[in-house]
């Protein structure tokens, strides 16, 4: 119900404003008077989602980050409750703050949107409920595109259509600004943003155009399903048990891994404590372990199986969607080259010169 | 419950009674310390997460009495951390409860049909709600026949109850792995698929139950298989790892199944559908 509601609010009224670049700092400012902004900001030699207190901190010119906008609304490390080991459970209260999520690529915000599903379908996560209703998305579309970048494949980019409040688009030395929800209208109300004409929607394809252009990388999803389905055993996956260390970090910068891992911790004490979950990886040795030692998941190769065949086959009976929005964050950080996109490649025969229906 | 953490958040209980079982099992019988708990019903076949405070929350089946109004029982075997902590709580200590969560038995199809359940080990625990339900239902299905294996006559569960199962009209069967010298045993010795040559139990109208260790159902399931059972007919409960039990936390996924909320309990001709080779 709730992800209806979110999807029924991109679709109340399609504005579109301009801001040009030498004013996006007053517009940062001014959102920072409703809101704590997150956005692009550059680390090291890459990218992170961090706290925003000026536009000059942002850097909108960025490919990907290391990790996805998730830990905003699904931390790394969150503390379920606190308790007495004796009593039970402390209440407690927590405040959230309103956030803007900035700057996010198309494949993220489709990403946000498959969480939406998983966390709050059914069973609904208070946590990641909280978070996701108390933020808002200033998306930006793809201009150009990253080296690992399949998104053009998995239909989550390079522009978006919607899921965002506010949409932006470089057109070089402005930003045009579509509006995608009530919420996203206020914003631009408030920010005293000046309407565009319609030409600069015109700008806006050609620059998209130029973006769909550059892809390296593609994964042919036609008849994906049956495939996965018919290789289960295909020697790849051998091959890639020796190749895989098993690391995990695929699935720590991925978009859509959604599981996690429950610790409690006990203070010094040993009176109180707090209940904590921790993002985990299905490619960790534990992760299926159960009491007596016994592992559902021991070998390598089956590990990387269902990380492939979740993110591709099983997310869709789950969740109606796809699970990889063709970010290629596990592309760029495993440090053993492997590429989701070359194992689908190599499945298909298409490295033998096989031809592939597109779709 | 309407905090920010409710759905992740244990309701207290508090351990009423301890009846040791075997030498690594013990039942607990668990009544809920405030009035929140007083809306808890399970069927049969369902489990809870069990919070020790400071250790952590298992996913543990309930063994009792569906209809039993005062509280709950577990039966937990002490091999893993959570279920070691239980040993050094007694009577009135605290625990946190979640649940009942994940699909029972298929207590709606068993009317009128006659009733097959295999159990190995601890295996028993979740399937003895169902017991006690064809107990109580006893007209309202046909045939009833428990086969049940162990290690040794020790590691039994619920040794006490057989003669009122048998009472009750339920055929009980029993098997163990190994006979101790100088122990008794009037029944047989072998796994528990060798019971199947004394069972009254055809798959005529029969529904089968099974849960136990994964070797020992994959073998059911063989065994049944090729006595004419079909794998529609036939229901097995799983165990995986889990740190949510409603479908957040992954860890107990099967293909695309959550077994939290899928299962544990699953016909096994939708386990033979999967991907991957599951029993």
């Amino acid at each position: 119900m709730v992800l209806a509601r979110y999807r029924l609010e991109t679709q109340v009224e399609r504005g579109l404003a301009l801001l040009p670049k030498e004013e996006l700092e007053g517009f940062i400012l001014r959102l920072k008077e409703g809101y704590e902004v997150f956005g692009p900001t550059r680390k090291g030699k890459g990218h992170v989602f961090g706290y925003i207190n000026s536009a000059q901190h942002l850097d909108l010119d960025y490919q990907t980050t290391i990790l996805p906008p998730k830990k905003l609304l699904h931390q790394p490390f969150e503390t379920l409750f606190h308790f007495h080991t004796e009593e039970g459970v402390i209440p407690g209260e927590r405040k959230l703050p309103r956030q803007v999520l900035f700057g996010l690529h198309p494949c993220d915000v489709h990403a946000v949107e498959i969480l939406d599903t998983v966390y709050m379908q059914e069973y609904e996560d208070p946590f990641y409920k909280a978070k996701r209703e108390k933020s808002l998305i200033v998306a930006l579309n793809c201009t150009s595109v990253g080296e690992h970048c399949f998104c053009a494949s998995m239909g989550t980019g390079p522009d978006l259509k919607n899921g965002y409040d506010l949409l932006l688009t470089d057109l070089g030395s402005e930003y045009l600004v579509e509006v995608g929800s009530e919420a996203g209208a206020e914003l631009v109300t408030e920010t005293g943003l000046s309407p565009a004409p319609r030409v600069k929607v015109v700008q806006k394809e050609k620059r998209l155009d130029w973006a769909r252009r550059g892809f390296k990388k593609r994964l042919v999803t036609h008849d994906l399903e049956r495939l996965l389905r018919e290789n289960f055993c295909h020697p790849i996956w051998n091959r890639l048990r020796d190749q895989c260390l098993a690391c995990g970090s695929c699935t720590m910068v991925c978009p859509t891994c959604f599981c996690y891992n429950v610790v409690d911790k006990i203070d010094l004490g040993f009176k109180t404590g707090k209940r904590q979950r921790e993002w985990d990886s299905c490619m960790l040795l534990e992760y299926a372990q159960v009491a007596l030692g016994h592992n559902f998941r021991k070998e390598r190769d089956v590990r990387i199986k269902q990380r492939i065949y979740h993110k591709l086959l099983y997310y869709e009976p789950q969740f109606g969607t796809k699970g990889c929005v063709g970010c290629g964050r596990c592309i760029e950080t495993c440090v053993k080259g492997i590429d989701l996109t070359g194992i689908i490649r190599e499945i298909r025969g298409e490295h033998l010169g096989k031809s592939i229906p597109t779709g | 419950m309407n905090t920010l953490a409710s759905l992740y958040q244990p309701v207290e209980a508090v351990i009423a009674d301890i009846i040791p079982e075997t030498r690594d099992t013990t039942t607990y019988h668990f009544v809920f310390r405030d009035s929140q708990g007083e809306e808890f019903v399970f069927e049969p076949g369902q489990f809870n997460m069990l919070t020790v405070f400071g250790i952590g929350e298992a996913a543990i089946s309930i063994s009792s009495d569906p209809y039993r109004g005062d509280g709950f029982t577990h039966t937990i075997r002490h091999v893993g951390s959570v279920t070691k902590a239980v040993t050094r709580l007694e009577k009135g200590s605290v625990v946190g409860i979640r649940g009942p969560y994940g699909t029972g038995w298929p207590v709606d199809l068993l009317q009128g049909c006659n009733i097959l359940v295999v159990a190995g080990g601890i295996g028993l625990a979740p399937l003895r709600p169902v017991l006690y339900l064809l107990g109580r239902e006893r007209k309202a299905v046909g045939r009833v026949e428990l086969l049940y294996g162990a290690r040794t006559p020790r590691d039994l569960l619920f040794a006490a109850e057989y003669d009122h199962w048998r009472d009750k009209g339920i055929k009980v069967l029993l098997t163990v792995d190994e006979v101790p010298e100088g122990t008794i045993w009037e029944h047989s010795q072998g796994v528990v698929t060798g019971l199947f040559d004394r069972m009254k139990s055809t798959p005529e109208n029969t529904i089968v139950l099974t849960c136990g260790p994964e070797i020992m159902m994959k073998f059911v399931a063989q065994g049944l298989a090729e006595r004419g059972f079909s794998p529609e007919q036939i229901y097995v409960s799983l165990e995986r790892r889990m740190e949510c039990g409603v479908g957040k936390c992954g860890r107990c996924q099967i293909g695309p199944k959550f077994v939290c909320k899928d299962g544990p309990v699953f016909a096994y001709a939708e386990l033979l559908s999967l991907p991957e080779e599951v029993l």
